[in-house]
């Protein structure tokens, strides 16, 4: 590893017209690290991210990835420090098959071969559990199934990193399980995470650290033991209470 | 095609009350006379003109459309103004006067410039009709590829697409499926408009039709024939597409 860090944020500052979505945003992941961000809807926890892999442009401040600057004009997505990254609503390709959708990048973006691409899509199928759905189109699949086909789509890529945008949030609550499940396996075996959600059981579970933001700063960073147990501020207080005790 | 014999009947039955003269006079095109088999022959061998007009200009219109409208989703201001000054300023001109200047006024400036070259109507025909056309195949290409909801170019380029691969893989296959019915309009529309290349003399369907009717005078006859002909032509393009439009999947509902 030539740097400590996956992601170093300096000063990040974006604004949407007149509404500042992030402030002077701060924060250093390491190589193998687990960070699970959560907040308010409108707090920026989502830009941030998008901010991250380069989907968003931002006004001010700095990004690296694995040292190298992040550039949002860029052309191609493709590095060797690849990043993943799971939505909300899956965004799967409706028109393409399940491990047609899983093949496409390997094979166009990264050249590999229809074989060796199929291999590597139905060795992924197993490990989120779905092996028997290849062949169906997205909308045939429940909710749980279909995130967990869109993140066997981002691994194909052999990402080094993962981003996950409220990959529940959008699910039916008998499903969030099977996505969290296949989430917690990838966290064991040592991917670099960031996380927004809302889920807390989950944070507890993998989190090396919890992230708090509210109108576009990081209010309060900590341990998932300490965060839980002595939020420091009036804020976070106060949000936990509500997400906690509905 | 009930209909079709009903209104054939109205016509031979009804005929005489509706004829300036009096009477049908259906001798014209009886493909029983030498006389009238001869016409008959004549006026479809315009067939072979409309067709393969409108055919090449169709293609024209959906690859120059194309061109026209992928600058109008990039995020540069220049590209976008490039889209809006073609579609407003092609669409606003009517057919007609656009195949006058093609026709008449085109080569006295490829002249002026150098070029010597003679536009025949045909070819004439076929730039006015591409053209004309291609701000409207623009737009429609535009709402189309405008429907696909943004989260599939952004999981494409998360996968490592690039534009193009985004463009080919993932949006234009979902936005075809969606653009096919409209963009067969537009083709229905060019049959019909070829009509306007006969007055600049391109022996088509209707500049055939035109040539009968001043040696023989019987223009309702001969009217009535061509726009039978347009009918099928028009009936056969919706049948083609309709059997498209199954293969590709545009007559079920979007679920994305």
């Amino acid at each position: 590893m030539k740097n400590t860090f996956a992601v170093e944020i300096q000063g990040l500052t974006k604004s949407f017209k007149d509404f500042k979505a992030l402030n002077t945003i701060d924060l250093n992941i390491k190589h193998g690290e687990k960070v699970v961000i959560c907040g308010p809807s409108g707090s920026g926890k989502s830009t941030l991210i998008r901010c991250i892999n380069g989907l968003e442009d931002f006004d001010e401040g700095k990004i690296s990835i694995s040292g190298n600057p992040q550039n949002p004009t860029k052309e191609s997505f493709v590095s060797d420090f690849h990043i993943g990254m799971v939505f909300q609503q899956f965004n799967l390709f409706p028109h393409l098959s399940v491990i047609e959708n899983l093949k496409l990048g390997p094979m166009k973006a990264l050249g590999l071969s229809e074989k060796d691409a199929e291999t590597r899509a139905r060795k992924l199928l197993e490990r989120v559990k779905i092996p028997e759905q290849a062949l169906k189109k997205p909308n045939q699949l429940s909710g749980g199934q279909q995130q967990r086909v869109a993140i066997a789509r981002a691994l194909c890529m052999e990402p080094k990193l993962m981003l996950f945008d409220e990959p529940t949030s959008a699910l039916d609550p008998e499903m969030i399980s099977e996505v969290l499940e296949v989430i917690v396996d990838l966290a064991r075996e040592g991917m670099t995470m960031v996380v927004v959600t809302h889920e807390m059981g989950f944070a507890k579970k993998v989190a090396d650290r919890i992230i708090f933001m509210d109108g576009g700063s990081i209010v309060e960073q900590n341990s998932p033991g300490m965060f839980f147990k002595k939020p420091q501020t009036a804020r976070c207080k106060k949000f936990l209470k509500q997400i906690l005790h509905h | 095609m009930f209909r079709i014999l009903i209104l054939f009947f109205i016509f031979f039955t009804l005929g005489s009350c509706s004829s300036p003269e009096g009477t049908w006079g259906w001798y014209v095109i009886d493909p029983s006379t030498k006389a009238g088999w001869t016409n008959i022959k004549f006026l479809i061998g315009g067939f072979y003109s409309t067709i393969l007009l409108s055919i090449i200009a169709a293609f024209l219109s959906i690859f120059i459309g194309l061109v026209v409208a992928l600058p109008a989703m990039s995020d540069n201001k220049l590209l976008k103004l490039f889209n809006r000054v073609y579609v407003e300023f092609i669409r606003s001109i009517p057919l007609l006067p656009m195949l006058f200047w093609v026709f008449y006024g085109l080569p006295v400036i490829l002249k002026s410039m150098g070029i010597d070259a003679n536009i025949d109507a045909f070819w004439g025909a076929i730039i006015t009709l591409a053209i004309s056309d291609s701000a409207f195949t623009a737009e429609i290409y535009r709402a189309g590829i405008q429907s696909i909801s943004k989260g599939q170019t952004e999981a494409a380029k998360t996968i490592g697409l690039n534009y193009y691969q985004t463009m080919r893989y993932v949006i234009m296959p979902q936005a075809l499926r969606r653009i096919l019915p409209p963009l067969a309009n537009q083709f229905i529309y060019i049959v019909k408009m070829s009509a306007f290349a006969s007055v600049i003399g391109m022996q088509e369907l209707t500049r055939r039709a035109n040539e009968i009717v001043v040696t023989e005078y019987r223009p309702l006859e001969i009217y009535t024939l061509l726009i039978f002909e347009y009918l099928i032509l028009v009936l056969l393009i919706s049948f083609g597409v309709r059997y498209l439009e199954k293969k590709l999947g545009s007559n079920e509902s979007a679920n994305s």
